[in-house]
């Protein structure tokens, strides 16, 4: 999560004039985080909506400092005070009143989606309007070679105004939120809007404030972060969202301690360059420290109280019967016989790829769909599975799948372990960390896949080779049939039952007499060996495969697309898995401008659900439902017979 | 002009597609106090929700001080001097008790911060020991006093409560109801919903029966006779 090309040379003794240089250093970066944490926290305890798009808003907001300082020649302050006062504040009011004010604050599920939506959408724009083909540079606010002498260390204007700014920040909100009667107004409205309104003050108002207010805190963050390290898109986005850490300190609320959260982490930071020798496996280590935070402050957390629930959606989704859904698997399978012929190289490779990454997404319709719990870091359970597949598979041995399944189920529960007490919000964060760790801390690992490629065998079945593309395909695609029947097959089950009763309701479950806990870590061991066996088919189908195939960032992709298909909808696994493996082969055919297109896709596809919660496959089988003659859905046609009769009598 | 501070007309209401309100007709006079009275479900808040702005009629006239208000948002009638106290406490939990009144004050230009703390901590004198306390942690008897204090500083044109007695021990109910007859000896015009006749009657002008989505019966309380005794199990 760190830009690259910070400077992380090991030293060996560190004299007291250094330390001060280091301990400056890391309150600058702590000032960073403590700038974009508040803004964070602004919008959500006023809007009562965790904003998962704040680094991204940051980003963004660089860009465009950068737009108009660089390109347009326009001089520091006139820019800053544009972008951050006019453009940061109206992209907040845009987000707000487009896509935010939809939301039900407590459809933790949706609210966290549609962020996360927001997040990647404002990437796929940063991709398009900045391509990173092209070096950005931010000129320092006073240039390299202003700077204070503190016993021998160099403090540069650029640290001193990041700390400066902080300390503003933080006086500023203090005085804001509670001396003021539109700053009170702000934290009120979250409590009770209607009351809001009958005290005279607009609830939609406030709330669109706060997202004004907290744009422009990030972009603040964004700015500073940019003219320290560098202009680019993942880099920013990722490094202010490792404000969270600080924000979760403060639960959210706090803002006194989410600055110290946010100092803690800046000075970590610097002491962990200065202090420790990087090399080996902890080459890594320095990313990852907020990351290690984040796991520490979420497990000091105290749990939270069961919450009942309210209707998040109108209608309740269908679910096949078990004749129904083995019907659709085994048309699923002709339909792959039938055309597997016909597709060859890359193109087969892909869908390959796709319908391998759909078994692995069925663990999304588990988590998400099922259980309610958003979790990001399905692409590291994949990686994980991959690796041990080759580890252990040798020479496509299937008892290779087993293993990774088995150890998955065991990695599903020590992931589930520290989140069992907390909430979607929580989980969400601590799986993203997960996520990232794995990346860092294990997959760029010399020894697992970080020096060179990975290569894993292809499956090897007895007596069936699946070495042609075309065999693969209709034999992932079996398993894909069987592994969904058998997930619908779970969703009709008592386990099933209380699956989504505790989605909708924990304190209803909870007084049944049912145990809360347990499910969920049931839940946990199936849908994590679930993401291992399709990663260990999804390796075992790509041969080769380097760290870079999972990134953590690719978590959000999968699950934001699985919701977009419908969350719920085992079909949804398998056309977001294609999705995901086929939009790089569109991208060849378009311009380099436009080659964000998994951003495009499951950014902006993930408004889709601001008007339909239930995805585009419930609600499109919904509208066949509806429109088409009954007879083709294979139910009785008395509906269709009485009206011809009664069209007939009136004749 | 008529001289009615709220008149309804032939309201219909619905949340959805389910009708709740089937055609209300009420007069509150200027200065009089309603109690509306009625059953479980009967349309009682659903009423106050129409004539406050949280609910949109779908026909029918809403007309306070003789202006038809219908479709006014919550926001513009809390500033035109409509002040309505919801069911289950109007406070901000999150907010101290200082803040929860810093509230009220911008309802009305002219009121001060310290007017309306003045007034309060006069009339309820353990919010003045509560001042710095979270709304949530006060007692449910203490929240109902800090939600009455809107009304009773903000001098409103039309007061409408939602059983105020909800929830609340009698002794603290008894409290809660000599402020309503403080207001009301004031001259304000009141507007109150209660599921238990007996207190609401006892300081009403008039009573207002609602069963079923309408108004079936509007008389005096003395005057109300057996269907008091019939619908609401309690004589005036």
């Amino acid at each position: 999560m760190f830009p690259a090309g910070t400077s992380s040379e090991p030293r060996t003794r560190i004299t007291l004039g250094e330390f001060i240089g280091l301990t400056i250093a890391g309150l600058a970066l702590g000032a960073i985080y403590a700038i974009a944490a508040s803004g964070l926290v602004v919008t959500y305890t006023t809007s009562g909506i965790f904003n998962f798009a704040h680094g991204a808003i940051g980003m963004v907001m660089a860009f465009v400092y950068w737009q108009l300082r660089v390109e347009q020649h326009w001089s520091a302050p006139l820019a800053l005070f544009v972008a951050l006062l006019l453009v940061a504040p109206a992209i907040g009011l845009i987000i707000q009143t487009t896509l935010i004010r939809r939301l039900n604050p407590n459809d933790t599920g949706m609210a966290l989606v549609v962020t996360l939506a927001v997040m990647v959408a404002l990437m796929g724009i940063a991709f398009t309007l900045w391509p990173q083909t092209q070096g950005r540079l931010l000129p320092a606010f006073y240039g390299p070679n202003a700077h204070l002498s503190i016993g021998g260390q160099l403090i540069t204007y650029e640290e001193l105004i990041s700390i400066g700014l902080a300390v503003a920040t933080a006086v500023g909100l203090r005085l804001f939120f509670y001396n003021t009667r539109l700053g009170i107004s702000m934290r009120g409205v979250v409590d009770d809007r209607q009351l809001m309104a009958m005290n005279g003050r607009s609830p939609a108002m406030l709330s669109a404030l706060s997202w004004a207010i907290g744009a422009a805190l990030g972009g603040l963050a964004g700015i500073l972060t940019a003219s320290t390290y560098s202009l680019d898109i993942i880099n920013l986005t990722l490094l202010v969202l490792n404000s969270f850490a600080a924000a979760m300190l403060g639960r959210l609320r706090n803002l006194i301690l989410t600055f110290v959260g946010a100092i803690v982490l800046g000075l970590l930071d610097a002491y962990v360059v200065g202090y420790l020798k990087l090399t080996g496996w902890l080459v890594h280590l320095r990313p990852v420290v907020p990351t290690l935070f984040l796991f520490v402050v979420l497990l000091a957390l105290p749990a939270v109280h069961l919450r009942s629930g309210t209707a998040a959606i109108a209608k309740a989704i269908r679910i096949p019967a078990g004749a129904r859904s083995l019907g659709n698997g085994v048309a699923l399978v002709v339909l792959a016989v039938v055309v597997a012929p016909f597709l060859h190289g890359t193109v087969l490779g892909n869908v390959n790829a796709g319908v391998a990454l759909g078994i692995g997404a069925l663990s999304i319709v588990l988590l998400c769909g099922y259980g309610g719990y958003v979790s990001l870091a399905q692409y590291a359970f994949f990686g994980f599975g991959a690796w041990l597949f080759s580890e252990v598979g040798h020479g496509g041995n299937p008892v290779g799948l087993l293993v990774a399944a088995a150890a998955g189920a065991v990695l599903g529960v020590i992931v589930a372990l520290p989140a069992l007490r907390l909430r979607g919000l929580e989980l969400a964060l601590s799986t993203l960390a997960f996520g990232q760790l794995a990346y860092y801390m294990f997959f760029l690992q010399p020894e697992v896949m970080g020096r060179s490629d990975l290569a894993i065998p292809r499956l090897h079945l007895p007596g069936l080779s699946l070495e042609s593309g075309d065999r693969n395909l209709i034999f992932l695609t079996v398993v894909f049939a069987l592994a969904s029947a058998g997930v619908l097959a779970l969703r009709r089950s008592r386990f099933g039952r209380i699956l989504v009763a505790s989605k909708d309701s924990q304190v209803a479950v909870a007084t049944l007499g049912l145990n809360l806990r347990l499910s969920k870590i049931l839940l946990f061991a199936l849908a994590t060996a679930l993401a291992t066996f399709g990663g260990a088919l999804y390796g075992s189908t790509q041969r080769l495969v380097t760290a870079d195939n999972f990134q953590y960032v690719s978590s959000l992709f999968i699950v934001l697309i699985v919701y977009v298909y419908g969350v719920s909808t085992p079909g949804a696994a398998l056309a977001g898995g294609l999705s995901l493996a086929i939009a790089p082969l569109l991208a060849v055919h378009i311009p380099v401008r436009f080659q964000a297109v998994t951003y495009f896709m499951t950014g902006f596809g993930a408004f889709v659900l601001l008007g339909r919660p239930t995805g585009i496959i419930p609600a499109a089988s919904e509208w066949l439902h509806d429109k088409l003659p009954r007879r083709v859905l294979h139910e009785p046609a008395v509906g269709t017979v009485e009206v011809s009769r009664a069209a007939a009598s009136d004749a | 002009m008529s001289a009615h501070a709220i008149e309804l007309i032939d309201v219909h209401a619905a949340y959805g597609g389910i009708e709740v309100l089937h055609g209300v007709d009420l007069v509150v006079p200027e200065g009089s106090l309603v109690a509306m009275l009625g059953p479980n479900g009967a349309g009682k808040s659903t009423t106050l929700k129409a004539i406050d702005g949280r609910l949109v009629p779908t026909s029918g006239c809403v007309h306070i001080a003789g202006r038809h208000m219908n479709g006014a948002s919550t926001k513009q009638l809390a500033r035109a001097g409509v002040c309505s106290i919801p069911e289950g406490r109007g406070v901000f939990p999150n907010l101290t008790v200082e803040e929860n009144l810093r509230m009220v004050t911008q309802l009305h230009a002219d009121l001060s911060m310290s007017e309306v703390a003045e007034r309060t901590y006069a009339r309820f004198p353990i919010l003045g020991n509560r001042r710095t306390q979270l709304a949530g942690t006060l007692s449910g008897g203490e929240q109902q006093m800090l939600a009455m204090s809107r009304a009773m500083v903000s001098d409103p044109s039309v007061l409408l409560v939602d059983e105020p007695s909800m929830g609340l021990a009698p002794r603290i109910v008894a409290e809660v109801y000599e402020v309503l007859r403080q207001l009301a000896a004031e001259g304000i015009t009141m507007l109150l919903v209660e599921q238990f006749a007996q207190m609401a009657l006892s300081i009403a002008d008039y009573a207002a029966v609602m069963i079923q989505g309408r108004v079936v019966t509007f008389a005096e309380p003395a005057d109300l006779g057996d269907v008091a005794g019939a619908y609401l199990g309690a004589s005036a």
